[in-house]
């Protein structure tokens, strides 16, 4: 089983999170059928697989991390947790800088350091979304 | 190179002591790099056009000093010497507007700020004649604060490590940040100040041969407000923070993520007290307690202190460096 975490957190401006990785259906069209993929997120987050598990608690989650052979997301807070059962996975980034936010244990893939914002310690408010920041699905597939 | 800022707040003062302490800082044998006026009064003057200052001006340019007249924001001297503190410097000589150094005075507070290690402050005697705490041995200690004369009120013999200090000091800056959760009145605000300093390790000091007289004035002063409330408020905020100075306070005021890094280091921290949004990863108190018991809680803010640090390592390392 692959667990996938597609997005961030909400934005209270409502705009698009610039750490939400923007090719989703391509990357998982790209996995073969006969893997199971779980989906974990909250209430209002599109849905991308039929196994949309969502508002988890954390022990859940744990559980659920354990179970997979291997974890999908963006930088948010379930790389942290993920890391914390020591469970290495694959995280997308773009305009967060995976030297501070991201874990050695894992697969971080950053297309280029050119598309990290300037101050990294600012809410992401003010960032906008860019899909070019991100490694193409046929990149990331190679990972897994 | 130890560059050096002088910093003095000044409300209420322009015509009385203040010109005296100008004079006093230009006449130092050992010059500061940079002088900076925080002009906190209700209805600021161009000093510019006042004759004395205007020679003021004139000698510090003859001396290559640089300086610098900064209208203040009007929220407490706490307010003011963080802007100093956060300029770049990295020593502050902050000088109270009725406290006259002698010549000598930077030049020794400097030379204890730089040979002896880990310095986190130096002050010297600040004497308001008549004289009436000759004969008092105070011990400088936190505990002691509220039964004996503060340590600088005497004629320092020799030097001393002390917990705080009162006034007009020298302190390394940028390591610690005042408490901006404190009143205008800014009461405590130099004892929380540096004995936040020593409790980050650094060493406090009262020092001989560096006197400074107080020309007590209750006319002007940058804490020139009457309000009991302020001053319960701002004791209040003190006295919860001592009570809590043998404990490692820890306030998470940030996201999920945050908090389950931050959950690694927690086994080598002595004895945490956590504040925290998500008690479901590790068991907390609010935030409305922290900011309630200890006023501002900016000096747990990890995303600050990264952005402060320039920081480029991990966020665990943040923690680490912010907490151990």
């Amino acid at each position: 089983m692959i667990l996938i975490h597609p997005y961030a957190k909400k934005l209270i401006s409502g705009k698009k999170n610039p750490k939400n990785y923007p090719y989703w259906e391509e990357l998982i069209q790209k996995i073969p059928k006969s893997i199971h993929i779980v989906q974990i997120g909250i209430e209002g987050e599109k849905q991308l697989v039929d196994d949309f598990r969502k508002n988890l608690p954390i022990n859940q989650l744990k559980q659920l991390i354990k179970d997979c052979r291997i974890w999908i997301g963006v930088d948010s807070f379930f790389q942290h947790l993920a890391w914390s059962e020591n469970k290495a996975g694959i995280v997308l980034w773009s305009v967060s800088d995976p030297l501070i936010y991201g874990h050695t244990a894992n697969n971080n893939l950053l297309k280029d350091r050119v598309y990290l914002a300037k101050n990294q310690f600012l809410w992401w408010e003010n960032t906008e979304h860019n899909p070019d920041a991100f490694i193409k699905p046929e990149e990331v597939i190679k990972f897994l | 190179m130890d560059k050096v800022l002088c910093s003095v707040a000044t409300r209420g003062r322009y015509f009385t002591t203040l010109p005296l302490v100008l004079q006093a800082i230009i006449n130092q044998t050992k010059l500061p790099d940079k002088l900076v006026i925080f002009d906190d009064n209700d209805e600021p003057l161009d000093m510019r056009k006042e004759m004395i200052y205007q020679y003021f001006f004139q000698i510090l340019n003859i001396k290559k000093v640089e300086w610098e007249w900064i209208y203040a924001p009007k929220k407490g001297q706490h307010h003011i010497h963080q802007i100093a503190n956060e300029m770049g410097y990295k020593w502050v000589w902050r000088v109270d507007d009725d406290a006259i150094p002698e010549p000598d005075v930077l030049k020794n507070l400097f030379s204890y700020a730089t040979a002896i290690d880990s310095i986190g402050a130096v002050g010297g005697s600040i004497l308001t004649p008549p004289l009436q705490f000759e004969g008092y041995f105070p011990t400088g200690k936190i505990e002691n604060i509220d039964t004996e004369p503060n340590i600088q009120w005497s004629n320092i013999e020799k030097i001393k490590e002390v917990d705080h200090l009162h006034c007009s000091f020298l302190y390394r800056a940028g390591v610690h940040d005042y408490n901006l959760g404190l009143s205008r009145v800014a009461h405590r605000e130099e004892t929380l100040f540096t004995y936040g300093l020593k409790q980050k390790g650094y060493r406090i000091l009262a020092a001989p041969h560096a006197i400074t007289w107080h020309l007590k004035n209750p006319e002007g002063g940058i804490r020139s407000e009457s309000k009991k409330e302020m001053y319960a408020h701002d004791d209040q905020i003190y006295r919860n923070i001592i009570n809590y100075r043998d404990k490692t306070i820890i306030i998470l005021n940030c996201g999920l993520g945050d908090h389950i890094v931050f959950n690694k280091l927690l086994p080598d921290i002595p004895n945490p007290v956590i504040f925290g949004c998500y008690p479901e990863i590790i068991p907390c108190r609010s935030i409305a307690e922290a900011k309630a018991l200890f006023g501002d809680i900016e000096h747990w803010n990890i995303y600050k202190k990264m952005d402060q640090w320039k920081w480029t390592e991990s966020l665990e390392n943040a923690f680490r460096k912010l907490y151990l």
